[in-house]
Formats: structure tokens, sequence, C-alpha cells
């Protein structure tokens, strides 16, 4: 039994006790946590959509195929873990087409055979576009271009003059060469005050189209072409070419063209001596042509779709999300407009579903098609919509130019025409 | 090596130096000055303690407690403004000659109000007035009228047939100032054209 002050001992311990847990439970309840419900769902269940990619996934080309490819697999990805369409779970099919337009044909028709498949994202080059758009067109199975910015394959060839829309299935996010080019002859010559220029290009569909938008802009502005010339993208010796520019007198050099090519050229310019400015378009815009044009790449010039990365909040989400599931290449020049690409196929997809009871109809692709001219929605390079002709609405580019070992903003413009 | 190490207690042993379990119930622990304190005052030890307690369990769940996260930066004024041609307007009394208006509209989106400082145009040969005159500034989701009156300085330093030519319109708001180049399209890029052209025949003749 125990004594009196052992009980008065007890008694205290159990006065303690009770206070102590009634506070605790007190701030407990006060301090309550909304863990809130984290849906880790990585699949919709049900249907699986497969949305195509088609890059160059090999070859010189590839940083920004990888990006390409990446990102959309990161869209999907995303609406998976949202359960964003229900009962439909994405996934992606990534073909190489190394920026070969006979490649990319091949693996249209690959895309076309698969009836999972209903949307496709790419690709990088408009020549790879040219063999791709009819085969796409005939199934109606839609394609967004993250990066295609020749205008004729939206606006028919003869764009300059007359605007029709050749490929109803056909769509891009990017803003096209008939505004990059002019925007880029505006600043090399109000800007950089540069009045005469040589201008190079790779006969490609998208270096020589660039090439050629830069120079009519170029000459209406006054400026003076002193001579052009045409490489051959296959070889790196570009020394002739160089020694061509420097006899010239030319103030800067234009190139039509990628930067496989763009950063061995304009490093074999310099090394003649010619201190001129070597300025391209998006397909030179990567750290790649930095490395490849070294040093005295400092103060070369490139314009490429979208805004800066840093002055869109939903594109730090996007980069946060790509560093986050580790993809070990970068997503480069196009990837925000990619996830915007295989975004847009996602809603479209949605729209079908939704109209349809909550299944996909029979003719999917036709109605993704169709649906895909009315999406709309805020994504990471902006608002995503597309006109008439399926272009992009949003058309914003920007200059960069090299700056101790990078690509740094120096002016933005947005098209509002 | 081998050998013989210390002998570990068995079952139903116990090690000989290992002390009688009971003993120490048997008798009190020595008692010092402190635990002595301790007996007369332990009502309000024992509360100072659970106060202690207390304020440290609340000073942790106040110091982990869930927080809002902070508001995301307002916008760069560049991804909320627009600025579309509209069509020619008449020129302003007192302008000189070979001037010429025309009027945008200047709309804001959303975010923080945003304020334009300053409108120009890249080419040498013309200067640029407005109404209202830079700084104006404009709340979202509103739109202003802007008269824009280029006059030509210098004919020969004016392009005639730009094909896209853009204002270069300084904005500012709470997260930026930024020269933002708006290309105003094909209506503008003629009107400029012929404006322009009007004014450098007349001048000539």
């Amino acid at each position: 039994m125990p004594g009196k002050g052992l009980i008065v001992r007890q008694r205290s311990l159990i006065a303690i006790t009770a206070a102590l847990a009634a506070g605790a439970l007190t701030l407990t309840a006060c301090g309550s946590r909304d863990n809130g419900k984290s849906s880790d769902s990585g699949s919709g269940g049900g249907t699986t959509v497969t949305i195509g990619v088609d890059a160059p996934l090999t070859g010189d080309l590839s940083a920004l195929g990888l990006g390409i490819k990446n990102s959309v697999d990161l869209a999907a990805k995303t609406a998976n873990k949202q359960n964003y369409v229900k009962g439909v779970t994405f996934k992606i099919e990534a073909l190489d087409d190394q920026a070969q337009p006979s490649s990319g044909q091949q693996n249209a028709s690959k895309l076309v055979a698969d009836n999972g498949v209903l949307g496709v994202v790419g690709p990088l080059n408009s020549s790879v576009a040219e063999s791709m758009q009819k085969v796409f067109d005939d199934a109606k199975l839609v394609e967004v271009s993250p990066a295609n910015t020749n205008p004729a394959l939206t606006q028919g060839p003869d764009w300059q003059k007359t605007k029709a829309r050749t490929y109803k299935s056909y769509f891009r996010t990017a803003t096209t060469d008939a505004i990059q080019g002019p925007f880029a002859a505006q600043y090399v010559y109000n800007d950089s005050k540069k009045k005469k220029v040589f201008v190079i290009d790779d006969k490609k569909t998208y270096g020589a189209g660039l090439a050629a938008t830069f120079t009519e802009e170029f000459k209406k502005l006054g400026g003076t072409v002193v001579g052009t010339e045409h490489i051959n993208p296959d070889t790196k010796d570009f020394s002739a070419v160089a020694t061509k520019v420097k006899n010239s007198g030319a103030e800067v050099v234009y190139y039509g063209g990628e930067y496989p090519q763009a950063g061995p050229l304009s490093k074999q310019i310099k090394a003649t001596g010619a201190k001129v400015p070597v300025v391209g378009g998006d397909g030179i815009f990567d750290p790649t042509f930095i490395k490849l044009a070294g040093a005295n790449s400092t103060g070369d010039l490139a314009t490429s779709v979208g805004a800066p990365v840093e002055q869109l909040p939903s594109a730090k989400e996007f980069v946060a999300n790509y560093k986050e599931a580790g993809y070990k290449e970068e997503y480069a020049a196009y990837g925000g407009y990619s996830y915007d690409s295989a975004w847009a196929i996602i809603e479209a997809v949605k729209k079908v579903v939704e109209d349809n009871g909550g299944k996909l109809p029979s003719d999917a692709r036709a109605k993704v098609t169709a649906a895909m001219q009315n999406v709309s929605f805020d994504g990471v390079t902006g608002k995503v919509s597309f006109d008439e002709f399926g272009d992009a609405t949003n058309k914003q580019l920007t200059v960069y130019a090299v700056e101790n070992g990078a690509w740094k903003p120096v002016k933005s413009g947005t098209y509002t025409g | 090596m081998s050998g013989i190490g210390p002998v570990e207690p068995g079952e139903d042993t116990s090690a000989w130096d290992a002390p009688e379990p009971a003993s120490s119930l048997l008798h009190d622990p020595p008692r010092g000055r402190l635990a002595r304190l301790y007996d007369r005052h332990r009502r309000v030890a024992l509360t100072a303690a659970a106060i202690a307690a207390l304020l440290a369990g609340g000073g942790y769940l106040y110091a982990t407690r869930p927080r809002q996260p902070p508001p995301p930066p307002p916008p760069y004024p560049s991804q909320v403004v627009e600025v579309a041609y509209l069509s020619s307007a008449a020129t302003p009394p007192g302008a000189p000659p070979r001037s010429f208006s025309f009027g945008v509209v200047l709309r804001v989106e959303s975010g923080p109000p945003v304020t334009v400082s300053r409108i120009a145009q890249p080419y040498a040969g013309l200067s640029v007035t407005s109404l209202p005159r830079p700084p104006f500034r404009t709340k979202a989701g509103s739109a202003r009228k802007v008269v824009i009156t280029m006059h030509v300085t210098e004919c020969g330093k004016v392009p005639e047939e730009a094909g896209l030519p853009f204002l270069d319109v300084t904005l500012r708001n709470t997260r930026a100032m930024q020269v933002q180049s708006f290309i105003l399209g094909p209506r503008y890029a003629q009107a400029l054209s012929s404006a322009v052209r009007v004014a450098c025949d007349d001048d000539s003749g």
C-alpha cells in the first residue's frame, strides 16, 4: 500500500500529464496539417492513346530532337498523373527521322498504320514536314510541329501573294519565318547598324526560306547584299566561303540553316580575320553552336521563337518539372513548344472523349483533327491556339546574342498583325 | 588463436559482480542538496517543467506550421500587354509638316497596372509623339486608345516599304521595365509606307 507521499506524487503526475495531454491536443488541433491528397496515379485506366513523336533522335541535330521527345513524354506523364482525360492513358511512340525527309515519310506511314496513334508531335525540320504532311492528312491524323518555321507549310507555296492552307491536319506552335527573317533584318539594320550583309544558306527548305525572308526585308530597309553563297550541309570545311566573306567587305553574315554547320562556319569566318558577326534563326539557337563556333562567337546573333524562358512563369514550372523528371538531355530550343504541342493533342482528345460520353468515337482521328482547330489553353509558351491556317496565334520572338559563352536575350518582339 | 575467455553468465546463473536487482529498492539513494530542494518544491518544479514542455511543443508546432506558398511574382509587362493597329487618325493641330497619325489600342490583360514610359520606332528619319504622352498608366482588364503621330525628319532615312515595321514600347510594372517591339502587321506596314510616300512626295514637289 502506497504511503501519503507517494499518493501526492502520483496526483501531481496525473495532473501534469493531463495538462500536457490537453495542451498537446489543443496545439495539435490548432496546427493541424492539411496534407491534402496527392494523387499519384500514373494511369487514367481504360483506353490507351498514343502520341507519336517524329524528330531527329540521332545525328547532328539530336540535341534538339531529344529535347522534343522528352518534352512530349513529360506532357503525357503529366496528363496521366492528373488523370486529365478520364478513362484515357497517354503513351508516346518516338521515331527517329535523322533530319531526312525520306525517313520522316516512312515514320509518318508507320504512325498512321498504328491505330492507337491519335496525334503526332514533330518534326523539327521543315523539309521533313513537307514529306510527311500528305501522309498524315490522307489519314486525317493531326500533326503539331513545335519547330517548323517555313511559312509555306501552313499558308501554301504562294504564301507571299495568296495564302491558302493545303493541309487541315497540320498545325504548329512555332512562329514562322515570315516574321522571324524580317525581325532579324530589322534588328541587324536598325539596332546593330549593319548595312552590308553576306547571305549564306544550306539550300534546305528551312534555311533557304529563312535567308529569303531576311534578305527581302534587309533590302527594303535600305541594306545591301554584298554576296550570297550556298553551302553543302554534308561538309564542315567552309574555308572557301569564309574567304569570300572576308573579301566582300560585308559587315555581317546572315546564315539560313542549322547549328552543326553554322558553328564551324562562324569559326572559319573569324579565322580569316574578318570581324563580322554571324546571324541566324532558331536553327542555330543552341548551346552547341557556341561550342562549335568557339570563343570568337561573342557577338553572334540568333532569333528564336517565343519569349525568353525566364519571362514566362509557366515556362519556369515546365523547366522545374523537366528537371525533376530526370531526363538526360536538355529540353533545348523547342522543349516548351513540344510540351505545348503535345498538350494541344491531349486537349483535343479530351474534348472528343467528353463530347462522346466519355469514350473515344470510332472516327477519333478525324474528330481530334477537327477539335484541334478550336483548342485554346495557357501553355508553357503562353496562350496556345491556332489561326485559320493552323499557325500559332501567339507570335513572339526574341533576338539572342552570344555573351560570355552563352545566349543572352537582347530584344523581344510580339506580332499583333 | 585459442584460449578461454571470461566466463559469461548462463541460464539461471548470474555474474558475480552484478548488483542484486532488488537492492536498489531496499536502500534510498544518497540524496543531495538539489534533490532535497526538489522534494520541497516538487509542485512548482513539475508545473514549471510542464509549462516549459508546453512552450517547447507550441514553439515546435508554430515553427513547423503549414504556410501559404508566397504569391507568384507579377507577370513581366511584355507578357500581359497587347498593342494592335487600329487605323489612320487625324493629325493633332500644331503638328509639324510631313506628319501623319494613326491609332493603336493598348490592352493590359492581367497583373498590376502597366506604365508606358516611352514609344519609339527604329528608323532614323522618323520622330514619334503620342497622345496621351508617356508616361501613362493602364490597369489590367482595360484598353486605351493611343494616337501616334510620326514626323518625317529625313526622307532618305525612312524605308518606304518595310515589310514588318514595329513600334518599340517601353513598359514598366512592379516586376520589370522592358522594351518590347510590337510588330503591328501588314495593315500598319501598308499605312506607314503610303504615309511616308505622301510626306516625302510632298517634300520633293
